[in-house]
Parts: structure tokens; C-alpha cells; sequence
């Protein structure tokens, strides 16, 4: 009996780990030939529209009584080439249309002419390009885009390339524009490998047990889980890899026909350039260009040779549409294995039976859960998504995979041993380091918290004096800091620190002392940080105490009173051991919460001097919003995170130990 | 006897440092009293004559208008829409709070009575949430909020950021508290046939009343005093809650710091009173919630 | 019976407002950080607008500056945001560079327009030779001083300090001069002056240029052997030194007017010169609020139309008298009520030499190594040389880390 469910669950295991990679793998496969070509149609407006800009360019570097608006050359281009619908080509200075073949265009009024006020978005595109243009040339680094193709609703795709003029050949006049319907097509990609990897492994698998189970009678069903295992897993890689490379080769072979079409267009249109040289009596050189096949920074991709000849390996090697596949289809691969072993092995069985047998326990948690996972746990992720990139201001809007970074931020912050500073004048510590803010911020912590929990206790203690009078108004004065928005008094208390008039140096001049610039140095520095924080978190930790003394029985303190135990005794032998359970997930909570202080080190010494008493949060706040290095930060936090999850792991267990030994 | 022992060490001594103590904690707070009762807008500052004698000295430490006045608590209290922004947030922290202690006393309760898988993996979480640093994910939970759920410019949007702040603190004490409580009293109730969802309001509820008036206040505070995602979700005037308002005393180039602390003063004070009135409970609910069972 | 009744008088009412009400209406939503008698005159320039404009309202919405900048960044690029925002240049790099923020409106801007504002505010509000907003308001800084104590206010530094140094006692706790001159924004004011700068043409920090080390030397100078100065120089301690009558001049902006007790009798003058640098004027970095078109409004071409009047001479008026604001419209300075304005005319007369501020993204890189490095210049730590030398090495290197894609 045994046997069929082991076996059941293993084919259900190959079922579903195959239909789900299966469709996994065919949408990434569909996506990558959608991407390879949208890519491809790019290039093909692209080659048209640099051609025609050089052509633009050799018609506007003529003498300015020769130069002719560009109309009846753009008229010729589109009757070339029969891809290209509409054209127009724009010049910046005085805002002008030069030529244009877009309806929209023609009905404002014929060109040339100047832009009207409703056709603003040409005029903007022009000023972009050129922008964009200056800022790769200025900063010697491409990182704005000097060609841009917009995919229409129709199909068809708009690209704009700046053109330039003999007199000024690094500055952008203006761009031309083309609307192209672009001929490159791909097939339907094939749907039937999905159907095979879904179906066959389990189906093989299954009669082939069925088979076996016939022929030979085991006397141990259980073993043969096992070796049931081994078998799918060999039989699910095996249809895996000949899954994926149907599609990567089908992909390939796409591709290589992309780049023969592209080939042919390109000698087309040099060849009608040529003639279009001629007719028009350009001075236009084209023996030595082969630019027009370029990326969206203008950067020639070489491919083609001028003759319109492919390059060796052009179509298979160095293609990232075909890498990223080929990841892409390594995951769905590992997924698949994953499903297989965990339905196989009973996993999901196991699984769907707690949740059906705790799921009362489950539905209470739940409204909480979710607020946590959309609110709170959502962006916690994508901020570790975040850190694994070079996300920063300059490329907000590219996606993720082409600015991964992969562990490189973590290095850049970890691996960063540079602690010590030497100059002329002898040596320092080099502030900006982490170790160093880090070094900061753990003494920040613990100074804080014990400081917190000493005074907590401390006054906790006294208040808890049954016979004590005026209890009620103590305890309440002193709850007040914890009651009061902690972003004015922390102003105040800037305020009370400030070396001419701070009202603390007037109190230690009236005693005849020195004032002292508090913020001047890194020990006063972060002594104000301190009392601020501890002024801040003392009544919390008051609170907590005067609660974990109340459960303190009196019958204790008398038996120990009986065997002669002093007051310090019965501090130490019943108090604190009483105050732990209270007390432990108090600190860890506080800990956590003084670690991340933000508001108090920002707000009054701004982690002066140097930036010497900068705490890890704050680190990764001005890195956010200041230096803008967004993926940076995250990692940042990210690391804050991991020694905070250290801490909380190692401190649980810590007291759950004592606990268990008590 | 007893009473002869704790009697020994002396009252005034006690009372001494209590009152040192309490002294040194409401100074910086006196200062707020003091700017927000001067009547002027700039930080009060006593600049010392010449050879200042002690007097001077004393004076400048000593947190006093020169003038009182009343005057920027009048100009708080008429400015356009400030009533108007603490009802909002009156609206807003009272929802917060209902909803945060609701889900709070469900998961807290699970986490206490049931014996279930990925119970300490959950109850870590709720800790693990406090760690990740919160001042870097203002766009993610823009989006969420106004993209996603479309609760932009609504106190729902406000009500459910402040709940989920509040969550972790409250249901790490009201685990506490419930795994005080006699298991026995649950036993006996599904004798007579009562369900979990009747044992849990009609006895555990009422049971915890200290526990959860201590995680009513947290959460309370944790709406009453927020402003930076109350005025990024906030798209009218006259949705803004009171800490936003008070924020419109603190320019660019100036602060108003008389109206900003006579404005926290005012936004302060119904915290205050909720925590005098609290305070009972505040003790004894901590109390309970640590003393594990 | 009541009920159908008042069902009909319902829907009489729903008609009626169909009727009035103007077939698509168009509103326009406009985010600033105004209050006071600012904002009261900013809204009644919107409401002249839309009094004004068939079938546009404006609403306005003010945000606090804490949490302006933020809500812009992350509202305005989702398409949540407003149709116009007013902001500072300090931020428009920023907001360029991230995209979807602000609006280019170079096309609509015409030479006649550019002439109607002051020099060198429409350059604030241009980056990468695109102009994205105009103009609105303008801030710098300009020498306050007591008209008890100071008969004729200095023209020259050297001037400066002589009078300066005739109402020190630093024993007292007199000062001749009082300015947050450790406070770069401040300090701009002698750096340009100079003719320095923190930011070469482009993003390249110039941090420690000689003329900038020149600049802090002068500093050092008035403050440890001219002592004219006093030691702390915080925000709140020059507002008490002035308003007790204990500081003679001191160096402020137009939002501290609102800070100077009645019973001082204060005039304003342009800042000196510098006999230092060559007789040249001292120039302060001005700030210029632009008004900009988001970038995804539905309504740019109306928005525009509330762009061009606030930034008109009819809006200028309004804010200029009402909200005692200085507009960067020329033809403002030209009105009898503020031409007889000797605050506004000072403040006019120093913004011919002001520098706007840099609206790079990268200025906020500069802010803290800049701080760092005139702190510890005054504390006398180290040689103006060496600190300016080791900001420049700590913004050259955030600058690199973010244009390096």
C-alpha cells in the first residue's frame, strides 16, 4: 500500500514541478523572444534614422544660401524605404520644424516652420537629446540615452536620433524623427515542449512503476522511496535540459536571422543614402562610417560590417538575452527539482495537514500577519532587494536585474579597513569608516541601555515604597519625557548644550568651571547624545521595573529577612532574579529601538564632530539623502539588520538557557 | 516587624533623590513651558551682562519668561484648521488604537494559547520587524498605500501604517499577560461548550483589561505623534493631523519656536491626561505581562 | 409624502448645480510650504487666478518644509501629485535626475518673458541649459543693523571692521558684527566674494580652491584677531545679541525681519565690499523659489497659464505688499508702495551681486564635509588649507560613487 502512495506522490511531485517550470519556462522563453525583438526593431528604425540624420547633417552643414529645408529629403527617404511612415526632423534654434510627413504636422501648418504652442512634446524631445547628449559627452560617460525609440499602440516605432551640423559637431542641432512599422516578425513560439515536460515525466514514471511494481515484489516497500526518488529527479533534469535548450537554440537561430535581416537593411539603406548623396548634391562621406548600427548611448554595436556582412559569432555569443534565459531557466529548473522533493517526500502532504489541523491558530494570527507582510515586511524585502543593486539617483528608473551589484555594496561597506587616517599632523581615526560608526553605535546602545535600565531601576525601586507619600505625582513628572513628542525636546535639549548660552554651562560657570563646547569634541558629543537618549527612555524602563517588583511576593523578602540576608542580598538573590523575565524582553526591545535612534543623534548633535558620533542609522540616511546611493544605503540598513537578527537570536537563546537552568 | 525594617532607610532620604531625580527630568521640559509662555517667537535666551554676579548667572538657568503671555497659545489655538487637525488626530489615534489592540489581542492569543508551527518563528518576526531600519522605506509604503491600496488621503491609509507600527510591542506584552492566565479558566468554559471565539472575548478579553490599557496607550501614541506619513499621505488641508500642523512652525530658514512649543504643549497634553488616567493599569498590566506562567 | 418631496427637491438641487457649475471645469492642485501672511497672499493670488481664468479653480495644499521635499519625491512621479509646485533650486537637480518630477517648460518660456525677472534667477532654475520653472520669490542674504548704533553703514570690509571693532567688548558680550559664519550658506557670501565656489562648471567639486581658502582666512581673521565676532555663532544667539541691542551688524535674510523685536530700530544695506578681494562686492547665495509644472499634470498647458501669472507683476504685487515677500518679477520694484520700501530695495540691490545657490543633485554631498570643515577651521584644529582640502577629497569621492554608471 505504502508503495502506491510513495509512488503517487512522486508523480504528482514530477506533475507539478513540470507544469509549473514548464509554464515558468515557456513565459520567460516568450519574454526573452519578445525582448530579442523589440531589440531588433529598435536597431532596424535606428539604422534608418541615423542614415537619414547623416544625410540631414551633410544638408545642413552646407553654405546658408545653398541649404534648402530638408523636405524633399525626407520625401525621398520614405519613398526608399517602405518601413518608414512618417518623418520629421526638428531644429532646436528658434524652434522649427524643418520637415515633417506627420499628419498632425502638416495640418498645424506646413513646414518650415516655428513650433506652435501645442506642440510642445517636439520641442521638448529635441532639448532632451541635446541635454543628453552634452551631459555623456561632459561627464566622458554615457549614462543618458542619445537615441530614443518609443513602441506605439499600433505596432509601429517611433525613434529619434539627434542630428548634428559640420560647424559644430559635438552639439546637438536638433533630431530627426522616424515612425517606422517594423518589418522584422517572429513566429509563435512553439507550445508543445511545455506540454511534454508537464506530462511525460510523470506519465513515464508512473507506468514504469506500475510496470516494476508488477514484476518484482519488494519486501521492504519503504526502501524503494529512495531509489523512486533518484529516478524522477535523473528523469526530471533529463526533461529539463532538453526543455531548455529547445527553446535557447530556437532562440538563437532567431536571432542569427535577426542579424541577416538587419544586415540587408543596413547595406539598403546605404545604398539609397548614396544615391540620395548624389541626387541631392550632398558632400556626404560614407565610405568611412559604419555608425548607424548603434546602442541607445550612439555607440556603434559592430555587428555589421560595411559591406553589410555579419560579423563572426555574431547572434550566439555575448547575447544577454540569451544568458539571462539561460538563468532564468536554471531557476525554474531548481524550482522544479524543489516541487518534486517536496511533494515526493511528503512534504506537501505534511504541509497542507498542519495547516488544516493549527488552522484556528492560523486564523488568529492572521489579520496581524497580513498587516505585517503588506506593510511592514514588503518593503523590508524590497529594501533587501534594493542593497544587492547600484541603485542611485541617476538610474532610478532602470530595472533592478541591470543594475545588479550583486554582494558588491556588502564588500564596499565590510571590507572597508581604511579605520585609520594619516596625515602630516600625526594620525586619526578616519570617521567615515564603518567599523568606526560602528564601534560608535554599539557603545551608543550599551551605554544607553544600561543607563536606562540603572535608572529605571533605580527609581523604580523608591517609587515602590508602599508607604511612600506623593507616589502618584513622582511617577507621573516622571513619565513625562516618554509622554512629549521626542522632536521638540530634543531641540530643547540642543538648546541647553549650546556653549554660550546653554543654560548647563551657565550651571558650571556658576560653580566658577569652564564652559564647555559640548559639541566640539567626540567624548562630549556623545555624552549629550546619551543624556538626551537616557533623559528619553529612563520612564520606559521605570515602567517596566515598577511592574516586575509589584509581582515580587512580600513572603520572600521575609524568609530571607529570617536568614539574616542584608539589603544588598536580597537585591541580588531575589529582586533581580524576580525582574529578569520582566526585564529581558524589555531590553532586547529597547536595544533594538536605541540601536536605530534616529531622531535623537540627527536632531541634536548631527553626529558632530566630523561626523564622529554618526550611528549606523543615520550612516544609511545620509547615504540615502545626501549622497543618494539608494542601493548603497540598503545594504547599509541591511547590515544593521543582520547584527540586530545576531543579537536577537543570540539573546533569545542566551535567557532561554538561564531560564531552563533556573 | 516588617513595616520597622522598611521604615529604616530614611523617607527624606528617598524623598530627596526622588525630587532630584524629578527635578532634573522637567527642567528641559520647564524651558518648553517657558518659551511657549514667553509670548515671543525666538528661543529664550539670557544673554549675561557685563561681569555677570551669581544672580545673573542663576537667572539664566532659571526657566522663566521675562513676560508671561498667552499670546502664542492664542495664535496656536486660532490658527486656521488646528482644531480641526486635533479632532483628526483624536479620529486617527483612537481608530489606531482599537484596531492595533484588536490585532494585536487575536495574534497575541494564538501565540499564547495554541501550540502550532512557525509559532516562535512568528513571534520572532514581530521582534525582526523592529530591526530593519523604517527611515529608508517612505516610497515603498508610499506606493503600497497610495498605489496599491489606494487609501491615499484617507485616515484609513494613516490608521492601518500606525496599527502595524504598533503591532510588535503590543503582542510581545500581551503574550505575556495571557500566558499568566490560568489555562484552567479555558478548560472549565469548553466543559460548559463554549466556543473559542466566546472564551476568547467574553473571558479573556475582559481578564486582560490592565495588559491591553497598556498596549491601547502604545498604539495610541504611535498615532498621536507621527508626522512625517500623515503629511505624505495627506492630500487636503483639513485632513492633516496636529503634529502636521505643528509642523508648519518650523520654516525653512526660521522656526517659530514660541507657537511650536506652545502648539506641542497643547498636542501633549491629551497624552498626558490618557497616561495619568492609564497609570494604574499601566503598572499592573506590565507587571502581569512579564511574570511568565 | 416628505420623502418624495425631499427626493425632488434633490434632484432640483443636483440640476441647479449642473447648471452653474461650468461644463469641465479644469482643477488645478498647487503644493507649497507657505504659511502666515505668506500664504494668505499666495492664496489670494490663486484665487485672483482663478477668478480670473474661465473654467480653472486652483486649490492649494501647504505641506510642511520637513516633509515637503518627501512627499514631492515620492508622490509627484506616481502621478499622485499636483498640477504646479513650488520648491527652492536646491532640490530641481535632484528631481531632474530621478525623472517624472518636473516638467520642462523652455518651449513656452519667450525672450520677453525671460526679461521680466531679476538677473540670475531664471540660471537657478535652469540645468543643463533647460529652463524647468520660473521664478517665484528670492532670498539672500544682506547686512542688518542698528540704526542706534550705526550712523552710515560700512561700504568696504575695511570699513566693516573698523566700525565693527568700535562696538565690540567681547568681555560684555558686545559684538560689532554677528552672522552664522560657520554656517557655509553664510559664509557663501565672502567665498564668492572671492570669486570661489564649491562646484566647478558640471559636478566638479572645488571645494579647496585658493580663493575659497582666501575667503575662510578672511574669516578667521575678523573673528580670532579682529575679535569682532563672537565665538558660537548659532541662529538663536545672533537673534538675542540683536534684539538686546548687543550686536551692531549683523548679516540675515528676510525671514528674520519676523524675528527682530519692535523696539529695535534696524535698517538694511547691501554687504560690503572686499577690499580683500579687490574691491569686489561680497556675493551671497541667493535661493529662488521656481514654480514648476509636474511633469505628469493632465492639465501642463493651463498649469503653465498659472505658472506665467504667478510669476507676473499683478502676482508680484500681491505677494510683495501682502505677503512681504520678495518677488523675483522686476516690475514689482518698480511700483511706488515698494520703490518707498527701503527693506525691499535693500534686498533688490543685493541680489544684483547674489550668486544663486548651485541647483546640482550633488549639493547635498557638500553640505556636511563643508560644516565639518569650518567647524573645526574656527576651532582652530586645523589650517583652513588642510580642512578644505580634505572636504573637497570626501565630496570628490561621494560625487564619483554616483556618476559612475
Amino acid at each position: 500500500m505504502s508503495i502506491s502512495r510513495n509512488i503517487f506522490r512522486v508523480t504528482l511531485g514530477l506533475f507539478v514541478g513540470g507544469l509549473v517550470s514548464a509554464f515558468l519556462g515557456y513565459w520567460f522563453a516568450e519574454g526573452a523572444l519578445r525582448e530579442k525583438v523589440a531589440e531588433t526593431r529598435v536597431r532596424q528604425g535606428t539604422i534608418r534614422a541615423m542614415a537619414l540624420a547623416d544625410l540631414v547633417f551633410a544638408e545642413q552643414s552646407r553654405a546658408e544660401k545653398e541649404k534648402t529645408a530638408p523636405g524633399a529629403l525626407i520625401q525621398f527617404w520614405q519613398q526608399r524605404h517602405n518601413d518608414v511612415d512618417a518623418v520629421r526632423v526638428m531644429r532646436l534654434s528658434g524652434a522649427r520644424l524643418l520637415a515633417s510627413s506627420f499628419n498632425d504636422d502638416l495640418e498645424n501648418g506646413t513646414p518650415p516652420r516655428r513650433l506652435k504652442r501645442s506642440e510642445k512634446e517636439i520641442y521638448d524631445l529635441g532639448q532632451l537629446l541635446r541635454a543628453n547628449v552634452d551631459t555623456n559627452r561632459e561627464e566622458g560617460n554615457p549614462r543618458e540615452p542619445e537615441v530614443i525609440s518609443e513602441e506605439l499602440r499600433n505596432g509601429r516605432l517611433r525613434v529619434s536620433v539627434p542630428w548634428f551640423t559640420a560647424k559644430n559637431p559635438e552639439k546637438a542641432a536638433g533630431y530627426v524623427q522616424l515612425e517606422v512599422s517594423p518589418t522584422i516578425t517572429t513566429r509563435e513560439l512553439a507550445f508543445w515542449p511545455v506540454l511534454v515536460l508537464a506530462l511525460v515525466p510523470a506519465f513515464l514514471f508512473f507506468i514504469g512503476s506500475l510496470i516494476l511494481s508488477r514484476l518484482v515484489k519488494l519486501e521492504h516497500p519503504e526502501s524503494v522511496l529512495w531509489s523512486a526518488m533518484t529516478t524522477s529527479v535523473l528523469l526530471m533534469i533529463f526533461c529539463l535540459l532538453g526543455f531548455g535548450n529547445y527553446y535557447l537554440i530556437d532562440l538563437g537561430q532567431e536571432n542569427v536571422r535577426f542579424q541577416q535581416e538587419l544586415a540587408q537593411l543596413y547595406t539598403a539603406s546605404r545604398t539609397s543614402a548614396e544615391e540620395g548623396a548624389a541626387e541631392f548634391a550632398l558632400d556626404y562621406e560614407t565610405t568611412y562610417t559604419n555608425d548607424w548600427d548603434v546602442n541607445a548611448y550612439r555607440q556603434p554595436l559592430r555587428y555589421i560590417s560595411f559591406d553589410g556582412e555579419l560579423y563572426i559569432g555574431v547572434g550566439t555569443a555575448q547575447d544577454t538575452v540569451a544568458n539571462r534565459l539561460g538563468m532564468a531557466f536554471f531557476g525554474c529548473s531548481l524550482l522544479a527539482i524543489g516541487l518534486l522533493v517536496f511533494f515526493g517526500l511528503g512534504g506537501a502532504a505534511r504541509f497542507w495537514h498542519i495547516i488544516v489541523d493549527y488552522r484556528e491558530a492560523y486564523i488568529y494570527t492572521l489579520p496581524a500577519m497580513t498587516g505585517m507582510l503588506v506593510l511592514v515586511f514588503f518593503p523590508f524585502g524590497y529594501g533587501i532587494l534594493l542593497s544587492f543593486t547600484d541603485q542611485t539617483l541617476y538610474n532610478t528608473e532602470k530595472p533592478l536585474l541591470d543594475i545588479w551589484a550583486g554582494l558588491n555594496n556588502y564588500i564596499e561597506i565590510i571590507g572597508d579597513f581604511n579605520l585609520i587616517q594619516t596625515t602630516e599632523a600625526g594620525w586619526s581615526f578616519n570617521y567615515q569608516n564603518f567599523y568606526w560608526t560602528l564601534f560608535i553605535t554599539v557603545a551608543w546602545t550599551v551605554v544607553n541601555v544600561s543607563i536606562g535600565v540603572t535608572i529605571g531601576l533605580i527609581l523604580a525601586l523608591l517609587l515602590n515604597n508602599k508607604n511612600l507619600r506623593f507616589k502618584a505625582l513622582y511617577r507621573g513628572l516622571l513619565i513625562l519625557p516618554w509622554a512629549t513628542p521626542n522632536y521638540v525636546t530634543a531641540l530643547i535639549w540642543k538648546g541647553l548644550f549650546n556653549r554660550e548660552y546653554g543654560p548647563i554651562n551657565h550651571t558650571i560657570q556658576l560653580f566658577g568651571g569652564e564652559p564647555v563646547a559640548w559639541f566640539d569634541s567626540v567624548f562630549t558629543s556623545f555624552l549629550t547624545g546619551i543624556t538626551v537618549n537616557g533623559w528619553l527612555s529612563f520612564p520606559f524602563m521605570m515602567v517596566i521595573c515598577l511592574g516586575g517588583l509589584q509581582s515580587i511576593s512580600s513572603d520572600m523578602y521575609e524568609a530571607a529577612r529570617l536568614d539574616g540576608a542584608n539589603r544588598w542580598q536580597q537585591f541580588r538573590y531575589i529582586t533581580l532574579p524576580s525582574l529578569k523575565p520582566t526585564l529581558i524582553p524589555a531590553v532586547i526591545l529597547s536595544v533594538v529601538w536605541t540601536f536605530n535612534m534616529f531622531n535623537v543623534i540627527y536632531l541634536v548633535s548631527g553626529g558632530e564632530p566630523g561626523g564622529s558620533n554618526e550611528i549606523l542609522i543615520t550612516k544609511a540616511y545620509k547615504l540615502a539623502f545626501q549622497d543618494y546611493r539608494y542601493g548603497y544605503s540598503a545594504a547599509y540598513s541591511t547590515v544593521i539588520f543582520l547584527i540586530l537578527l545576531i543579537y536577537g537570536v543570540f539573546q533569545t537563546k542566551v535567557s532561554r538557557a538561564m531560564e531552563s537552568n533556573a | 516587624m516588617s513595616r520597622k525594617i522598611k521604615d529604616e532607610s530614611s523617607p527624606i532620604l528617598i524623598h530627596v533623590v526622588l525630587i532630584t531625580f524629578t527635578a532634573m527630568t522637567i527642567y528641559p521640559l520647564l524651558w518648553v513651558l517657558t518659551i511657549a509662555f514667553s509670548g515671543k517667537q525666538s528661543l529664550a535666551i539670557a544673554l549675561l551682562p557685563e561681569n555677570p554676579t551669581v544672580w545673573d548667572r542663576l537667572r539664566a538657568i532659571i526657566p522663566f519668561p521675562e513676560t508671561v503671555s498667552l499670546a502664542n497659545f492664542i495664535e496656536v489655538i486660532t490658527e486656521k484648521n488646528f482644531l480641526v487637525w486635533m479632532g483628526n488626530s483624536a479620529i486617527v489615534a483612537t481608530l489606531t488604537t482599537l484596531l492595533g489592540v484588536f490585532l494585536s489581542c487575536t495574534a497575541a492569543y494564538a501565540f499564547s494559547r495554541f501550540k502550532f508551527p512557525g509559532q516562535r518563528a512568528g513571534l520572532m518576526s514581530f521582534l525582526v520587524s523592529q530591526m530593519f531600519p523604517g527611515t529608508l522605506m517612505m516610497v515603498p509604503l508610499y506606493i503600497i498605500v497610495v498605489q496599491w491600496l489606494n487609501l491615499g488621503n484617507t485616515f484609513w491609509g494613516l490608521i492601518l501604517v500606525y496599527s502595524t507600527i504598533a503591532i510588535p510591542f503590543c503582542v510581545w506584552m500581551l503574550k505575556g499577560y495571557f500566558d499568566t492566565i490560568p489555562i484552567e479558566i479555558e478548560e472549565s468554559a469548553i466543559m460548559d461548550g463554549a466556543s473559542r471565539t466566546v472564551i476568547f472575548f467574553r473571558i479573556i478579553l475582559p481578564l486582560a483589561k490592565p495588559a491591553i490599557s497598556v498596549t491601547a496607550l502604545f498604539s495610541f501614541m504611535a498615532g498621536w505623534n507621527e508626522f512625517i506619513i500623515a503629511s505624505l499621505l495627506m492630500e487636503e488641508e483639513k485632513m492633516y493631523t496636529a503634529p502636521v500642523g505643528l509642523k508648519f512652525f518650523v520654516g525653512e530658514h526660521a522656526t517659530q519656536w514660541g507657537s511650536f512649543a506652545a502648539g506641542s504643549i497643547i498636542v501633549s497634553v491629551p497624552v498626558v491626561l490618557l497616561f495619568m488616567y492609564t497609570q494604574k493599569y499601566l503598572v499592573s498590566g506590565l507587571t502581569a505581562g512579564s511574570v511568565k506562567g | 409624502m416628505i420623502q418624495n418631496r425631499i427626493k425632488r427637491l434633490m434632484v432640483l438641487c443636483v440640476l441647479a448645480c449642473c447648471m452653474s457649475a461650468p461644463l469641465a471645469a479644469t482643477e488645478l492642485v498647487v503644493w507649497h510650504a507657505y504659511r502666515g501672511a505668506e500664504k494668505e497672499a499666495f492664496q489670494a493670488v490663486c484665487d485672483q487666478f482663478s477668478a480670473q481664468s474661465d473654467g480653472v479653480t486652483v486649490k492649494t495644499l501647504a505641506v510642511p518644509y520637513d516633509a515637503y521635499a518627501d512627499k514631492i519625491t515620492a508622490a509627484v512621479p506616481r502621478g499622485k501629485g499636483p498640477d504646479v509646485f513650488i520648491f527652492a533650486q536646491d532640490r530641481l537637480g535632484g528631481w531632474i535626475e530621478a525623472g517624472n518630477t518636473v516638467e520642462p517648460i523652455d518651449f513656452y518660456v519667450d525672450d520677453e518673458m525671460r526679461e521680466r525677472f531679476l538677473d540670475n534667477t531664471l540660471d537657478a532654475l535652469t540645468y543643463r541649459d533647460i529652463i524647468y520653472g520660473l521664478p517665484l520669490n528670492f532670498k539672500c542674504i544682506a547686512l542688518i543693523y542698528n540704526k542706534k548704533m550705526i550712523d552710515s553703514p560700512p561700504k568696504t570690509s575695511a570699513e566693516l571692521v573698523a566700525l565693527a571693532k568700535k562696538h565690540t567688548n567681547a568681555e560684555a558680550g558686545r559684538y560689532g558684527l554677528a552672522y552664522a559664519y560657520a554656517d557655509f550658506f553664510f559664509h557663501a557670501a565672502l567665498m564668492n566674494g572671492f570669486n570661489g565656489g564649491v562646484f566647478a562648471p558640471g559636478p566638479r567639486p572645488t571645494l579647496n580652491r585658493p580663493e575659497n581658502v582666501k575667503s575662510v582666512e578672511l574669516i578667521l581673521k575678523w573673528s580670532k584677531q579682529d575679535g569682532i565676532l563672537p565665538a558660537e555663532p548659532s541662529n538663536a544667539l545672533i537673534t538675542s545679541l540683536f534684539n538686546k541691542g548687543k550686536a551692531a551688524m549683523i548679516f540675515n535674510g528676510p525671514w528674520f525681519l519676523g524675528e527682530i523685536d519692535p523696539s529695535v530700530d534696524y535698517a538694511l544695506a547691501p554687504l560690503p565690499a572686499l577690499d580683500e578681494a579687490g574691491g569686489n562686492p561680497m556675493k551671497p547665495w541667493m535661493t529662488i523659489e521656481g514654480v514648476y509644472v509636474a511633469a505628469p499634470s493632465e492639465n501642463k498647458d493651463a498649469a503653465f497659464d498659472l505658472v506665467n501669472y504667478l510669476t507676473g507683476a499683478e502676482a508680484g504685487k500681491v505677494m510683495a505688499l501682502k505677503g512681504r515677500q520678495l518677488p523675483a518679477n522686476k516690475a514689482v520694484y518698480q511700483l511706488e508702495e515698494v520703490k518707498k520700501d527701503p527693506i525691499m530695495q535693500a534686498f533688490v540691490t543685493q541680489s544684483k551681486v547674489a550668486v544663486p545657490m548651485p541647483n546640482l543633485a550633488e549639493m547635498s554631498m557638500f553640505w556636511s564635509p563643508a560644516t565639518t570643515a569650518m567647524n573645526t577651521i574656527i576651532r582652530g584644529t586645523a589650517t583652513p588649507k588642510d580642512a578644505l582640502d580634505k572636504a573637497q577629497v570626501q565630496v570628490e569621492k561621494a560625487v564619483a560613487k554616483l556618476r559612475k554608471q
